[in-house]
């Protein structure tokens, strides 16, 4: 194995590290824009020359192998030119667009000017390259020309990671710049990864365009719950608005996060959101809703039947199955066999719910009725009155819809609301309200909450437990851990 | 730590305890000015102010009301950047950027609230300013207001200009004067 002293330290690596990657192994941060741990080498953008004893010349660190005995200086006086005057070539047509240009704060450019140069330009604004600026591609980019520096990072992920190749790079020298293939559009399911790896602002978001800057923004680590995946996320939010989600990678699940996943945290501040009660369609406050759900489970009697969800936390399963056990009813259902495994080759799951192992957990312990079976029961009407979460409801609606059953939902948007519930509650999303997600490889998701609810929606565990207080099921739930009550042994 | 200053008053002497003589003594300068505004108006101290005014001593001058600049086609200078609402110490100014769909520019400012209530007039904002776009130079001193919402300069306000503007400084702005001149 190579042992390799970089800035006096040495260390014995791997065969085929790179210089670049060995020092990052010893704490010493060596300056790129085209090294992307996840992408092939390109070795175009020249930041991250280094000396190394015996070469006539500098190297780039990402793609120089580390090999025996070799000893690299990254801090001499020849690196430190070498950084000061990659940045002079690539500042030279870049344009003075700062001010409106949604990188700023995260750049590259401006991030190692700082450190790196601070020098003043030696030449004038107006004899800058003009490129195409502003241009919508695809359904969540726009891509300036102008702003990009070719480090290919874009093209590479698009050949690489998602394969559809539709990026390339047009024209040569300096005439060169980054367009779509001819005939072909920008609308596979990860396209804003391109705009979190390209180290300017030349590719952005189109959904966080000019919504804020982004050294307004704090961040909270998140889960997606977009699918069974559950790839780590991180939620920017500023004053209890979210503004975006990124990937928080990791070795287990995901360095990517799809689009359809990004977009989940929208349905938090979309208009439909529900904060009151809903009886058939109309808006109704939470405890008269509460009163009537509840009058219609008495009703029912030992004709209810609760419906867990893969779309709720462990702990929110736990607690329909704490209701559940304090109904002495039968007729529950916490089995969801989603066939799981990841579709796309990329990232997104073939099972659509978050957390089915979750679930599982809770049926485990306290068994319960086949989807199959509870279907069935519902179709034949022997269960009268369904208690499920919209989603869930989902998975019957066909024996919802033979039997006529009286279905009592929880939904957070009024999108989400199956056709035919008669009454819908309230209750706060995740990014509101604790919970825990296990996703299909069995990793434990802990949930915190990012931003707080609409005045008057509580947790789901809250709005069971009140269900119950009023149909006379006392289950005296204080916190979601009270709800994990519902997994010891009975 | 709290830094904590100690202060020595000189105690009172007799005359003074006895307050008579300090109240003469009041009235004395009261009486003065009296007589003086009632003869010999021209000494009078006190302007009306906002009709009248006097030129400011100093620097005073260079911070009185913000403004917003305008472009050479009256569209604002600034371009919603931020950056004098991360500079401002008050936390008074608050802004929302909206897009052109059409010019060059790209980011101009919807909203662009200043609220003077809370403004220390501290000239930070102009000094942050990359495009040029604020200043403080329209001589007018925020007085005094009957309500809060007297005290909130919109953006509607704040485009109120002095005569003979436009101007050229800020790169955007150079790209949309240049705009605006190749479309005629
Ligand atoms: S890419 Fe970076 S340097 Fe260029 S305009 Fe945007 S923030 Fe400024
Ligand atoms: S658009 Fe961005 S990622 Fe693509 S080559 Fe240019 S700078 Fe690199
Ligand atoms: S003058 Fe100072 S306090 Fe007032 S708006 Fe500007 S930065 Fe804020
Ligand atoms: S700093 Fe200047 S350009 Fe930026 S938002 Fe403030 S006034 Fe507008
Ligand atoms: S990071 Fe090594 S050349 Fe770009």
């Amino acid at each position: 194995m190579p042992k390799i002293t970089i800035d006096g330290k040495t260390l014995e690596v791997a065969k085929g590290t790179s210089v670049l990657e060995a020092a990052q192994l010893l704490g010493v941060y060596i300056p790129r824009y085209c090294y992307h741990p996840k992408l092939s080498v390109s070795g175009n953008c020249r930041m991250c020359l280094v000396e190394v004893e015996k070469a006539p010349k500098l190297l780039t660190a990402c793609s120089t192998e580390a090999a025996d005995g070799m000893v690299v200086r990254t801090d001499s006086d020849k690196v430190k030119t070498a950084r000061r005057d990659v940045l002079e070539f690539l500042l030279i047509n870049h344009p003075l667009d700062c001010p409106i240009c949604d990188q700023a704060g995260e750049c590259g450019l401006q991030d190692y000017y700082m450190d790196y140069s601070r020098a003043k330009s030696r030449f004038a604004a107006e004899d800058k390259v003009r490129r195409q600026k502003r241009r919508v591609l695809g359904p969540h980019l726009v891509l300036d020309n102008e702003r990009c520096i070719l480090c290919t990072r874009c093209v590479r992920f698009c050949s690489e990671v998602t394969k559809t190749s539709e990026l390339d790079v047009m024209e040569r020298a300096d005439h060169s710049y980054i367009d779509l293939k001819e005939g072909r559009s920008l609308d596979n399911n990860y396209t804003l990864n391109i705009a979190d790896i390209c180290p300017v602002g030349a590719w952005t978001s189109r959904d966080f365009r000019f919504k804020s800057r982004v050294w307004f923004l704090k961040k909270a680590p998140v889960a997606c719950l977009g699918c069974a995946t559950g790839c780590l996320a991180e939620a920017h939010h500023n004053e209890n608005v979210i503004y975006r989600l990124l990937p928080r990678p990791n070795a287990e699940t995901n360095t990517w996060l799809c689009d359809r996943g990004r977009m989940t945290y929208k349905a938090v501040q979309a208009g439909d959101r529900l904060a009151k009660g809903v009886i058939k369609n109309g808006l109704i406050d939470l405890e008269p809703a509460l009163r009537e759900a509840a009058t219609r489970i008495d009703e029912a009697k030992a004709a209810v039947g609760v419906l867990g969800s893969p779309w709720l936390s462990v702990e929110d399963n736990a607690a329909l199955a704490l209701l559940a056990a304090g109904m002495k009813t039968a007729n529950f259902c916490f089995d969801f066999k989603f066939e799981t495994g990841i579709a796309d080759g990329i990232l997104v799951n073939k099972d659509p719910s978050p957390n089915a192992a979750g679930a599982a957990r809770v049926k485990a312990v306290r068994g319960g009725l086949e989807l199959q079976a509870f279907a069935a029961k519902v179709a034949s009407g022997e269960i009268k009155t369904v208690l499920a979460e919209a989603r869930a409801a989902g998975l019957i609606k066909d024996a919802l819809k033979t039997s006529g059953a009286r279905l009592i939902t929880f939904a957070t948007n009024k999108g989400d609301i199956p056709a035919g519930a008669y009454a819908t509650l309230p209750y706060a999303s995740y990014f509101e309200t604790a919970g825990t997600f296990v996703n299909y490889q069995g990793f434990e998701r802990r949930l915190e909450p990012v931003v707080a609810a609409p005045e008057g929606v509580k947790p789901f565990w809250a709005v069971v437990n009140k269900l119950g207080a009023y149909s006379g099921v006392l289950l005296r739930l204080d916190s979601a851990d009270d709800a994990m009550r519902g997994l010891e042994k009975k | 730590m709290i830094s904590v200053k100690k202060v020595n008053n000189r105690p009172l002497n007799f005359l003074e305890r006895i307050y008579l003589p300090e109240i003469v003594r009041g009235i004395a300068v009261t009486a003065r000015h009296f007589f003086t505004n009632l003869l010999r108006p021209g000494n009078i101290l006190t302007v009306r102010y906002p009709e009248q005014t006097i030129p400011l001593p100093g620097a005073a001058n260079q911070r009185t009301r913000h403004r917003l600049k305008l472009r050479a086609d009256g569209s604002p200078k600034c371009v919603a950047c931020f950056m004098c609402q991360t500079a401002c110490p008050a936390y008074c100014i608050h802004i929302e950027a909206a897009e052109y769909a059409e010019n060059s520019v790209e980011k101009y400012p919807a909203v662009f609230d200043i609220d003077l209530s809370r403004c220390v007039v501290c000239g930070m904002c102009v000094e942050a300013c990359p495009e040029d776009a604020i200043a403080m130079d329209t001589k007018e001193i925020p007085g005094g207001a009957l309500t809060r919402r007297d005290m909130l300069l919109t953006k509607e306000d704040l485009l109120r200009n002095l005569p003979g503007e436009p101007s050229l400084l800020g790169a955007s702005n150079r790209l949309a004067n240049e705009y605006l001149e190749g479309k005629k």
